[in-house]
């Protein structure tokens, strides 16, 4: 069953994120997708994810489906304009990736190439009017495409957004834009993200929870003070602390298991994206855990 | 008004080293008010350059710098001193600069100032970018706010994901600039054109070099009829 496939049934689907190396040793994510196989759905590749330049997100989608694993290409507005965009687009569809996730992308300043000139030509919810109308056969520019794509294209949301109205506002414009499914910034308090999900229940779209492992009550305080959209509530924070240093990250674990556990169980959203960052190897544990697989 | 600053101490000192006299332009309009082609802007230069063992032959504080024509006619009776001098400091915006380029085309024109943004004084001589000049206004539909200049990505449809608190992830500096529209949205009653979607911009409109011509001219009316 395909990734839209699955989410369209209903089933609970999971996703994890691969973020490709800087450099051509490769030999890491390889192994990192050969535990993957077999026991999420899909894997996001991250688009020079926090403007830090790695290997592009369609080389290693394409990748992915070497090795029989349905990738969600994600793709950013930073680096290229409305013809790179479309492109890529075209030549991503070809090589047989079907889902691609729209984000505006991180600013440049957060990355590495800090002199880079940022494009954002477009933005993300044109981006899903693109990829809107290349399924429907025609360029940004209304010209007849030889081949329509055939993309499912999800778009990203942050329910902690602080204020969150124009968030919300935002979320519905991508609905508008064409947007199939969203995978969230990541969620811990349970409670907040049940009220965002009663406001997004009113639209047509799958909602997956994103889910970030906590490793320490360092990165969860680091998440809190510099990381835009995301709030670590205390009793996650006093739970890791209470656990010691040595067992953090195994209570970190326990706590997105338990998480997704919850989620699926209550029926509060149509699945998870987990977002390991440099402990994709643990992805297979949690799910174990959590009773998916 | 074109907010201008003096150009970094020793990149100025390297143009000034190749000459011997000098004869100074100001600008009575932006650059006097940002404090680098005013008549006390101009004075400092002309005691720096002499203090240096150079030779100013003149100093001229046109109208509007920018103003080709004008400033041809202003700058007429001062014919002598700026033919006796090696080289012309202009000391406005990259286009009063280019004025003086354009009506001595024998004579060496040195920038004293980097030309920056298009903005507003909100405090004195404190700065504050307002617009891009991209060449279709959007912010007829943003509340007044442009999102083209103050999002540093320039989003036209609401704030991304790195907005904390109402501030921009570029700079805790920055307030995020579709926080401020959806605010002033909500305060003039108009917040439903949030909803809107903003379509992706013609940039070919912001691609210069731009010419344009105001007034129709006798040809352009004579055709039309």
């Amino acid at each position: 069953m395909s990734f839209r496939q699955a989410l369209e049934s209903g089933k609970f689907v999971v996703t994890a994120e691969v973020g490709p190396p800087k450099g051509t040793d490769i030999a890491t994510m390889l192994h990192d997708m050969d535990l993957l196989k077999g026991k999420v759905d899909a894997v996001n590749v991250t688009d020079n994810q926090s403007a830090v330049m790695r290997i592009c997100s369609l080389a290693v989608c394409k990748l992915a489906l070497e090795k029989g694993l349905e990738p969600i290409l994600q793709m950013t507005c930073r680096d290229r304009n409305r013809i790179a965009l479309q492109a890529d687009l075209l030549g991503a569809n070809v090589l047989g990736i079907k889902n691609v996730l729209c984000m505006t992308g991180d600013h440049v300043s957060a990355g590495d190439q800090k002199g880079a000139k940022p494009v954002y030509d477009v933005e993300s919810v044109q981006l899903l009017q693109i990829v809107e109308k290349l399924n429907n056969g025609k360029d940004m520019s209304d010209i007849e495409l030889k081949g329509a794509t055939d993309f499912y294209q999800g778009a990203v949301v942050t329910p902690e957004a602080s204020p969150l109205e124009p968030q919300l506002m935002k979320f519905a414009k991508k609905v508008k834009a064409g947007a199939h499914f969203f995978q969230t910034q990541a969620v811990y308090n349970l409670e907040h993200f049940k009220e965002f999900m009663s406001h997004a229940r009113k639209y047509p779209v799958k909602v997956m929870a994103g889910l970030v492992v906590l490793k320490s009550v360092g990165m969860a305080k680091f998440l809190n003070n510099f990381v835009p959209g995301i709030k670590v509530p205390d009793e996650l924070i006093n739970e890791l602390k209470d656990a010691g240093k040595e067992k953090a990250l195994e209570t970190g674990l326990n706590i997105t298991a338990r998480q997704i556990k919850q989620l699926k169980d209550e029926k509060i959203c149509d699945g998870v994206h987990i977002m390991a960052i440099g402990m994709e190897d643990k992805v297979p544990l949690i799910l174990e855990r959590a009773g998916l697989i | 008004m074109i907010i201008t600053k003096q150009k970094e101490k020793d990149k100025l000192q390297k143009c000034l080293d190749k000459y011997n006299s000098f004869y100074l332009v100001g600008c009575s309009e932006c650059a006097s008010l940002c404090g680098t082609g005013s008549e006390e802007a101009l004075k400092k230069m002309e005691e720096e350059l002499k203090a240096s063992g150079k030779t100013v032959t003149g100093v001229f504080m046109p109208k509007t710098a920018c103003q080709t024509l004008g400033t041809k006619v202003e700058l007429k009776k001062e014919k002598d001193k700026i033919e006796s001098a090696e080289a012309i400091v202009a000391m406005s915006c990259g286009a009063g600069t280019q004025t003086a380029v354009e009506l001595y085309p024998n004579k060496p024109v040195v920038p004293s100032n980097d030309t920056m943004f298009l903005g507003n004084m909100t405090r004195f001589q404190m700065f504050d970018e307002r617009c891009s000049m991209c060449g279709e206004c959007v912010i007829d539909q943003t509340g007044g706010i442009c999102p083209v200049t103050n999002c540093p990505k320039g989003l036209l449809n609401g704030p991304c994901g790195g907005m904390k608190d109402g501030k921009c992830e570029v700079s805790a500096e920055i307030n995020c600039a579709w926080v401020r529209i959806y605010e002033r949205q909500k305060n003039i009653g108009e917040l439903s054109q949030m909803e809107e979607i903003i379509p992706a911009k013609d940039w070919s409109k912001k691609q210069g070099p731009h010419s344009y011509v105001a007034k129709e001219t006798k040809k352009d009316k004579e055709t039309k009829k």
